[in-house]
């Protein structure tokens, strides 16, 4: 009888100690970000040269509010993005060609150009958008028609990639 | 007789370290982590060792014994409408202060779980950091996620 209660004594010290050992618990935290407005931009105005005649060079200034190609932006209020451009060396006419000889650009906050800041596309540029989330980017190039150029509509791509 | 004493002597000083071992075990979330305002296409990436914005768990127990830490990590933030945004952790994500303090941690694998021995004080802190991967037409707006972290006194 008293080794049965030692015995019981034993078992209630392992069992007690082995509960100890076994101890978990857990606790959680919430992970959090606030997403700001994805970036959208339109191709708004195409760039355009009109009619061209062969051995006339024909530039259409970024600047030319009615000519020029202009890309519209708009994402998150006063953050800056970065501009970069694809541009064709040449527009294309079926199999013909009519090179480019130079690009301009302007970015401004406002669409009438006002405040706008001059770049070259080639080399891209980084500007902040406007307090109301917006950009405007104009386009202007010049091309050099052979005097043998062969007569009919032109056109190249022009992409503007804008990222924050 | 004495035999049977000395069993029960054997057993109390079994018992014994292991009371003083059991000290409650107690897993708190003291901070989330907080990637702030995040654009579309830019991951964003806290570490471990940013005193504002990363994830803090306090911990107080076992004094100088080995401990099991494992996480249940979230794959994506979830945003309005249901939008997912994904979250990925690190190598180094993971961080053990044996001070409770982030100026001195020691890094390690959140996705794995991972032993560590408790300090005499029986008080610890374990850090986490993170990177939000928004896509570049991720839909704006708030999202979040839950990180569990489950403490095991081995």
């Amino acid at each position: 009888m008293r080794i049965t209660k030692l015995s019981l004594a034993v078992a209630a010290l392992v069992v007690t100690g082995t509960t100890l050992q076994a101890q978990t618990n857990n606790a959680s935290i919430t992970a959090t970000a606030s997403v700001q407005t994805p970036i959208n931009v339109v191709g708004a105005q195409q760039l355009n040269f009109g009619n061209v005649f062969p051995g006339v060079n024909k530039t259409v200034a970024a600047t030319d509010l009615t000519n020029g190609g202009r890309f519209d932006v708009s994402g998150q209020a006063s953050t800056p993005v970065t501009l970069s451009f694809t541009l064709p060396a040449s527009l294309s006419s079926g199999s013909n060609t009519m090179p480019i000889a130079s690009y301009s650009a302007i970015h401004a906050l406002l669409n009438t150009q006002v405040g706008g800041v001059a770049f070259s596309p080639a080399a891209g540029a980084t500007t902040p958008l406007s307090g109301t989330g917006a950009l405007f980017v104009w386009v202007g190039a010049q091309v050099q028609p052979a005097t043998n150029q062969a007569a009919g509509v032109y056109t190249g791509s022009i992409t503007m990639t804008v990222v924050y | 007789m004495k035999r049977q004493a000395w069993v029960v002597i054997g057993a109390m000083l079994l018992g014994v370290p292991l009371l003083a071992q059991g000290k409650p075990l107690t897993v708190t979330g003291v901070r989330g982590v907080t990637f702030g305002a995040v654009l579309p296409g830019v991951p964003r990436v806290v570490l471990r060792t940013d005193p504002a914005n990363s994830g803090q768990f306090d911990i107080k127990g076992p004094k100088g014994g080995p401990v099991l830490l494992s996480f249940v990590l979230p794959l994506t933030m979830t945003g309005p409408s249901g939008a997912l945004m994904p979250i990925t952790f690190g190598a180094s994500d993971g961080g053990f202060s044996s001070t409770a303090s982030i100026g001195s941690q020691v890094g390690f694998d959140p996705r794995q779980p991972t032993t560590v021995i408790f300090p005499n004080n029986g008080n610890v802190s374990v850090f986490v950091g993170a990177t939000a991967n928004p896509a570049a037409n991720q839909r704006a707006g708030a999202y979040t996620a839950t990180i569990t972290l489950t403490v095991t006194y081995l």
